[in-house]
């Protein structure tokens, strides 16, 4: 488990010099300020500014729709994580195995991931047109009376599916990675060893796997609570109506569209404690059983 | 922080010196907006027109995205003393940028200052005081106006042996069972907050919130929970339930399409989707006033105008600040606005403009291209000019999501309409503070 | 996974009524080279100096800017917290990791501010570098370090090899696959940019693909039907370069790399 380092009074601060000053730039600059406004209440044109203490925080939570959608904030985040990440384990695993016309393959699967977001709502929502969509009527033949938009239970079926369309690749991409990167002699001496390949996965594979999946299984956690916003506007037409959000789309809603920037930041630095606690716990639980070499 | 912005003024400020000095002293100023497509390409012609109908002023168009984006960036620009001189905010966002003291210049304002003639009683009425403040001073300057009509299928109405109702009883006992009998959906509409809402308030003339539907300033309280507008959802409701009425969402286009296709046969849409549905349908279409309910009048009035309106930013230049007053003369003269009109299906704001496009012949091709400005033109009462109310954005998405819990089945009218009271006061509250009153 | 692809090419033959109506096309249309056309050469705007090439080249400028960026900086500072010991290397990857918690949505008016306060608003400099502050390319970087074996950094010393030598001989090269792969991943991301570039660039000579697509898209209370053809176009041309950098970096992904340098 332990590195051997390197010691040096100068060039570890000299290689983060670039990375930190960005970051605190960019990212801890602004967001100390998006902090500090969760506790005022202020107009978005900064006139008016009343500091007002945890009302904001008070006021978000006890809204009759904030439980629920914290509800299906867990239930989106755990499906879209769970099976991006198998499809694209899966996937990745077949492609490595396959030498001839490997790279068409990748290819052709990188395509998906290149769709500008926009377009890729587009498709998704007219995929599942109520009216001329080939998915809605595919499933209505089952005598699935699909309804995008009115039916809660479609809207978040057509939500879960593209977000984890728009990220099997980026998974994909990763697995792959990861896999050839495992020496070859590995792979050789474990085919010796044991003959069953899916048990061969499951003991040499896939440890060998752990640090890439450590890493997008943080990815995707983040990705399907953070990014998937434009896939949800696009898919609810930014009317979200009866139909479930996630925290963070609330967060859009609130602050972006409605100027509501106490609000919106005290919704958001709860999302942010939640997930930084989530994280930690995920580091500590986890990471400790992730061998690295 | 201040000192930061104090250099970078100074140096905006010497840097427009020194490109103010040629002797073609040209002004320029900017202009956001969130006309995409072809309405974004009828606006750079706009824009166009106006450079070239003189060589004082410049204006050029930015597109910035959505309403939401195009406010936001606007914001975020002020902050940072960035901001264009005028920007275009829609209808349930306009609350935010008025209440902010000191964000804009009122449109009658700037245009007397630069001595340009500003007449109230030019526009129409339905038009006049949406953007206005308490005292009736025209703060945005109406941009792209519409109001909710009953656009219907002829072909089908035909069919069913009906002509389009005046009344919501007419609808229930004769129209819709009908067009039913005859294979047709009789009904959907395309926004539930602004049609159902708002305009059944302004088209019956009952007040939608106190403090003068909210004009005055102070926090005003939503007169939602009310026996008029619950009437009516109860009636929606069951009319979903009988199959005389379909309902396919919040998405504006998913309940316009049945009726383009022909499975509608009447759409409660805007004035302003003439042109899409022009282009879509294969059958003929006309138009006609948003229907009313007898029992509660006799005399149905003017509706309300939903879309955005332009506002000259703070913080500008009296040059640029002439500018744009110049801008907005050469926006409201009869022949822009009419063009306007034309290619967008948009309604002219001016009874000038009105008188231009009937003198054309316009309407004579185009009857359904009328039925807007004719409905706005109708006798108004005490609650039909506006209103006025803070975190609309957000009031809206409670409606939409407590009727969509009516429509499901989910909660009663009584429940709904409860939770929208209580929510949609919380909110006005909120927004009264974050505006320091 | 595909077939949504061949979808969207098909449906950009056609004319914009058609798929308002009939919805995704599954054949081909009349209207292909029109759409093309009209997508990448006519000039649009307000100035007409921004056409389908010039979006196509900012998306460049942004995709390539934003990933070499993020790269570059990221290896660095991986390398700093996985190979050294110092005081703060634990806070200092926290620093860089509490990053992935709150999305650029939430932050979007007080980054702006600082943008403007450093006069870059409408420079390719501030649309790329506030988007790099984020911290999934250390992440990875450090993930793949961790797993590199403790023999190569003792061989290095043993032969006298200082830090520099060795990230720049050893842990480079290595790294190959994993540049690839993060390049790939970056280069979309930063290419696909929607809401900064829109809130940040009032030029329209910055204008990207995906605003030019959202422009084409946008259509308020069904007034009109959108160019659909045209938006699909847009948005097959933009898929282009991304699946041209996958092409490119094939070969680093070829089996056999890591072993050679075992």
């Amino acid at each position: 488990m332990n590195k051997s380092q390197f010691r040096s009074p100068l060039y570890p601060y000299l290689l983060l010099l670039p990375q930190l000053s960005i970051v605190v730039i960019f990212f801890y600059w602004p967001a100390a300020e998006a902090i500090r406004s969760s506790f005022y209440l202020e107009d978005p044109f900064g006139f008016s500014s009343t500091f007002v203490g945890f009302d904001n925080f008070e006021d978000m939570v006890s809204r009759s729709d904030y439980v629920a959608s914290a509800r299906f904030t867990i239930i989106f985040s755990v499906l879209v994580t769970f099976f991006s990440l198998a499809a694209a384990l899966l996937l990745a695993v077949t492609a490595d195995r396959v030498i001839k016309g490997a790279s068409t393959y990748k290819t052709l699967l990188m395509w998906v991931y290149a769709i500008a977001p926009p377009v890729a709502g587009l498709i998704g929502i007219m995929l599942f047109d109520n009216l001329v969509g080939p998915i809605a009527e595919f499933f209505r033949s089952f005598g699935w009376d699909f309804k995008l938009g009115v039916n809660r239970f479609d809207t978040a079926f057509a939500m879960i599916t593209v977000s984890i369309w728009k990220q099997i690749p980026v998974n994909f991409i990763f697995f792959l990675s990861g896999l050839q990167g495992i020496p070859k002699s590995v792979q050789e001496a474990a085919a010796i060893d044991c003959a069953s390949s899916t048990r061969r996965f499951w003991t040499i594979t896939f440890p060998l796997l752990a640090p890439t999946g450590f890493f997008l299984l943080i990815i995707n956690i983040t990705y399907s609570l953070f990014d998937t916003f434009g896939v949800i506007d696009v898919v609810l037409k930014g009317e979200p109506g009866n139909n479930p959000v996630t925290l963070v789309y609330k967060v859009f809603l609130d602050g972006f569209r409605g100027g509501d920037l106490g609000g919106s930041s005290a919704q958001s630095v709860i999302l942010m404690v939640l997930v930084l606690i989530l994280t930690v716990f995920q580091f500590r639980l986890i990471e400790r059983r992730v061998h690295y070499n | 922080m201040s000192i930061r912005n104090y250099i970078v003024g100074a140096m905006a400020t010497a840097m427009s010196v020194t490109t103010a000095l040629p002797a073609l002293a040209q002004t320029e100023i900017t202009w956001w907006h969130a006309m995409g497509g072809q309405l974004g390409e009828t606006v750079n012609e706009i824009a166009e027109k106006f450079n070239a109908s003189q060589s004082d002023y410049k204006i050029t168009p930015v597109f910035k995205g959505t309403y939401e984006e195009t406010m936001t960036a606007g914001i975020a620009a002020f902050r940072g003393g960035e901001q264009p001189n005028v920007i275009q905010v829609f209808d349930a966002g306009a609350a935010t940028l008025i209440g902010a003291k000191g964000a804009v210049i009122p449109a009658q304002t700037l245009m007397k200052d630069n001595g340009v003639p500003f007449d109230i009683n030019d526009y129409i009425s339905g038009v006049r005081y949406f953007y206005a403040d308490t005292d009736g001073t025209m703060i945005g300057m109406p941009f792209n106006s519409s109001t909710p009509i009953m656009y219907y299928n002829e072909d089908a109405l035909k069919k069913a042996g009906v002509t389009p109702p005046k009344t919501w009883e007419e609808f229930q006992s004769v129209t819709a069972p009908k067009l039913k009998a005859a294979g047709y959906v009789p009904l959907s509409q395309s926004h539930l907050p602004w049609i159902f809402t708002e305009n059944f308030y302004s088209r019956h003339n009952l007040e939608f919130a106190t403090m003068d539907n909210g004009y005055e300033s102070g926090t005003p309280v939503m007169l939602l929970n009310q026996d008029p507008i619950k009437g009516h959802f109860a009636a929606v409701k069951e009319w979903l339930d009988n199959d005389l009425f379909a309902w396919y969402g919040t998405g504006w286009t998913d309940n316009q399409k049945p009726f383009n296709e022909g499975q509608v046969a009447m759409w409660l849409g805007s004035s302003g989707s003439f042109g899409g549905v022009k282009s879509a349908a294969k059958f003929p279409f006309n138009a006609t006033y948003l229907p009313y309910w007898e029992s509660l009048t006799k005399d149905p009035t003017q509706t309300f105008i939903g879309g955005a309106a332009l506002f000259a930013m703070a913080g500008h230049s009296e040059d640029e600040n002439k500018a744009v007053a110049e801008f907005f003369r050469f926006l409201t003269s009869p022949e822009v606005q009419y063009f306007w009109h034309k290619e967008t299906g948009y309604v002219p704001i001016t009874t000038a403009a009105y008188d231009l496009a009937k003198k054309d012949g316009y309407y004579k091709e185009t009857p359904q291209a009328e039925v807007g400005i004719k409905q706005l033109s109708l006798p108004g009462g005490d609650w039909t000019k506006g209103y006025r109310l803070g975190f609309y954005v957000q009031i809206r998405d409670v409606m939409n999501r407590e009727y969509g819990k009516i429509f499901a089945g989910e909660k009663t009218v009584d429940e709904a309409f409860e939770t929208i009271e209580i929510e949609s006061n919380k909110l006005l509250e909120r927004f009264a503070r974050s505006m320091g009153n | 996974m595909l077939v949504p692809v061949l979808m969207a090419f098909l449906t950009s033959s056609h004319d914009s009524a058609t798929v308002h109506s009939g919805g995704l096309q599954m054949t081909l249309g009349d209207d292909l080279a029109k759409n093309y056309y009209n997508a990448m050469l006519v000039p649009g705007g307000f100035t007409k100096s921004v056409d389908g090439m010039r979006m196509l080249m900012n998306s460049f400028i942004l995709g390539i800017g934003f990933a070499v960026g993020k790269i570059i900086i990221s290896m660095l500072a991986a390398y700093a917290i996985v190979y050294f010991r110092f005081r703060f290397a634990t806070f200092a990857f926290w620093l860089i990791f509490t990053t992935l918690l709150l999305p650029l949505e939430v932050r979007i008016l007080p980054s702006y501010e600082i943008v403007q306060g450093l006069g870059l608003l409408n420079t390719y400099t501030g649309l790329i570098v506030p988007l790099i502050a984020s911290a999934t390319g250390t992440f990875f970087f450090r993930q793949f370090y961790k797993s590199v074996p403790n023999e190569l950094i003792e061989a290095a010393r043993i032969d006298g090899a200082g830090p520099v030598k060795f990230f720049i001989d050893i842990l480079v090269p290595l790294s190959k696959t994993m540049i690839a792969a993060i390049f790939i991943i970056m280069f979309v991301f930063g290419w696909n940019q929607y809401l900064w570039p829109t809130i940040m660039t009032t030029d329209e000579r910055f204008f990207t693909m995906v605003r030019g697509i959202s422009q084409i898209m946008q259509v308020f209370i069904g007034s009109q039907i959108p160019e659909y053809g045209e938006a699909m176009a847009l948005a097959i041309i933009a898929m282009l370069p991304p699946v041209a950098i996958v092409v490119f970096f094939q070969r680093w992904f070829v089996k056999g790399l890591v072993e050679s340098d075992k």
